[in-house]
């Protein structure tokens, strides 16, 4: 866009505003830091006038100081102008310390997700084991196809919603959804067939897809949402599949359901 | 070079100071853009041909900005949101009512397509797979009830509710009656229908602005792409010989190992057949 000339903007007004407290968001997390390379400036300074570091002391300038604090600012810009699966929920981060701390927003809604993804991803693996060890009887093919795709789906989408968490500078969730899975395990230790690994496995997905409709309610970040929108449908068709194998009628309500989510302070743990 | 440490403190602050006064002043009037944005756009105000030019000089942005800086490079999740943002569907620039009323145009094409499926003896009747019938008569149902609520959904943004069927997508049924003569063409058809909307609705679910017609939207999108899930299986059946097995529940051990994933193509659900916004609006 040229100075000057009357061409649309072409930044919705939602963005803008979004920009806008990203970008206010920024200067505050930036200050700190501002303040810290002034302080050691301001150290370096006493030390060149008393001579302990003698003349071979860079001094940095104004320009260089005002630029190599600003860094952080103008990469967060940067990276805020790429669009908004990248604004990273800076309003939910602004207030916890990178990769430490309680998280909220859209934050906590990501950790609390990846944290359920990875607790699909293990206990898919365990009912693949239990497959291979022998311990469900005969296990169609089939199902199996069926456990390692899903798997596989739950894998890609953790490291979805860990990127929401990396790209705001959080850790990723390595961990799982401790609260659920304390039901996962009472349940898994009673299965002794396909079909009761296919019925917990339902459970997981229903509650993925649930806790996933119900974070699109919340998100405020667009990225975030695109994420749970492309997520959540698939979730759905893992538990349609299940409910087929499993004599229920597959599609069993006209709208998806958010009862069940899982809040965000649930316990997020090692397995 | 001798510092002030105590000016530049004085700095420091007078930069913070700056800053929240620039916010202060500025908060006022970017909430007042926003909330006339969203009304222009809630009613249906935009311009098609300024609404294109938008949406074409947006995509280009982003693209050189993601693409010419590398920043993607970095990011975890970038291959996946890059193909997102390639789709067409996430520059979706529509007013809200404009979308509501194309997904509603999507479903009274989906139950007038159902409607007719049942029509056929194959489907509908005594030679029909029965679980087949059932699906198509409940499946029928589900989408006359997403109908009322993208409608319910419009009248409460003061939108004229839709009633008739998406134009370009009923010239799609149309051409295909005639190739409709067994299961496995109405499937297709099926099949193409449901994953347009699944897609439509994801697309929808970050495009719109009023938070309530946002959850609506979600609430339906997993319930098309469950359908489609069925008819992918039904259809790997069909084409297997295994039509027998299309019920509830088939014999695990007579099915295809194909048959345990077919039913869910992709980890993240496409956008790309996602329907423009104003496709289905009502003119």
């Amino acid at each position: 866009m040229s100075a000057g000339n009357n061409d649309p903007m072409p930044v919705s007004e939602r963005e803008l505003a979004q920009l806008t407290g990203d970008m206010d968001d920024m200067h505050h997390d930036v200050m700190p830091a501002m303040h810290a390379r002034a302080e050691e400036w301001a150290e370096l300074n006493r030390e060149m006038r008393s001579g302990v570091s003698g003349p071979t002391v860079h001094v940095t300038s104004r320009r260089h100081f005002l630029m190599g604090s600003g860094a952080a600012v103008l990469g967060g810009l940067a990276l805020v102008a790429c669009g908004s699966s990248k604004k990273g929920s800076s309003s939910a981060t602004s207030s916890t310390a990178a990769g430490s701390g309680k998280l909220t927003g859209d934050l906590a809604v990501a950790a609390v997700a990846a944290a359920l993804e990875n607790l699909a991803v293990g206990t898919y693996q365990a009912g693949l084991d239990a497959a291979t060890g022998g311990t469900l009887g005969t296990v169609p093919p089939a199902v199996t196809a069926f456990a390692t795709t899903a798997q596989q789906h739950h894998k890609d989408h953790a490291a979805a919603w860990n990127s929401v968490l990396t790209d705001a500078g959080k850790h990723a969730v390595t961990a799982v959804d401790l609260t659920v899975k304390a039901d996962v395990d009472r349940a898994f230790a009673g299965v002794k067939d396909v079909g009761g690994l296919a019925r917990l496995a339902l459970s997981l997905e229903n509650t993925a897809a649930a806790t996933y409709l119900d974070g699109i309610g919340v998100l405020g970040d667009t990225g975030a949402i695109q994420v749970a929108a492309a997520i959540q449908p698939v979730e759905m068709q893992h538990a349609a599949i299940l409910n087929f194998v499993l004599g229920n009628y597959p599609v069993p309500d006209p709208f998806s359901k958010t009862e069940g989510a899982r809040p965000t302070d649930d316990e997020i743990g090692a397995a | 070079m001798s510092v002030d440490e105590r000016a530049l403190g004085a700095l420091l602050e007078e930069s913070n100071d700056l800053q929240s006064g620039a916010m202060r002043s500025i908060r006022e009037p970017l909430r007042e853009l926003v909330e006339r944005g969203q009304e222009r756009r809630a009613h249906g105000g935009l311009d098609p041909d300024e609404q294109r030019q938008f949406t074409t000089e947006r995509n280009r942005l982003v693209r050189s900005r993601l693409c010419g800086t590398g920043a993607f490079a970095t990011l975890g999740f970038g291959a996946a949101l890059l193909a997102l943002f390639d789709s067409p569907a996430f520059a979706v620039g529509g007013s809200d009512v404009q979308i509501l009323q194309t997904a509603a145009s999507l479903e009274n094409l989906a139950v007038a397509t159902y409607d007719l499926a049942l029509t056929f003896d194959f489907i509908g009747g005594s030679t029909a797979i029965p679980t087949v019938k059932a699906f198509a008569m409940t499946t029928k149902d589900q989408h006359d009830a997403h109908a009322k609520a993208f409608n319910a959904a419009l009248k409460r943004l003061g939108g004229k509710e839709q009633t008739a069927p998406d134009p370009v997508l009923l010239d799609t049924v149309n051409r295909a009656k005639a190739t409709l003569t067994g299961p496995g063409p109405v499937i297709d058809l099926a099949i193409t229908l449901e994953d347009t909307a699944a897609q439509t609705y994801v697309a929808n679910t970050s495009a719109l602005t009023d938070k309530q017609a946002r959850n609506v939207t979600a609430s339906i999108m997993g319930v098309e792409a469950q359908h489609v899930a069925v008819l992918l299986a039904v259809k790997a059946l069909v084409g297997a010989n295994l039509a027998d097995q299309v019920k509830l529940p088939p014999d695990l051990a007579l099915l295809p190992e194909a048959a345990g994933s077919v039913g869910f193509p992709g980890a993240f659900y496409k956008t790309d057949k996602s329907r423009p916004a104003e496709e289905g609006a009502v003119t």
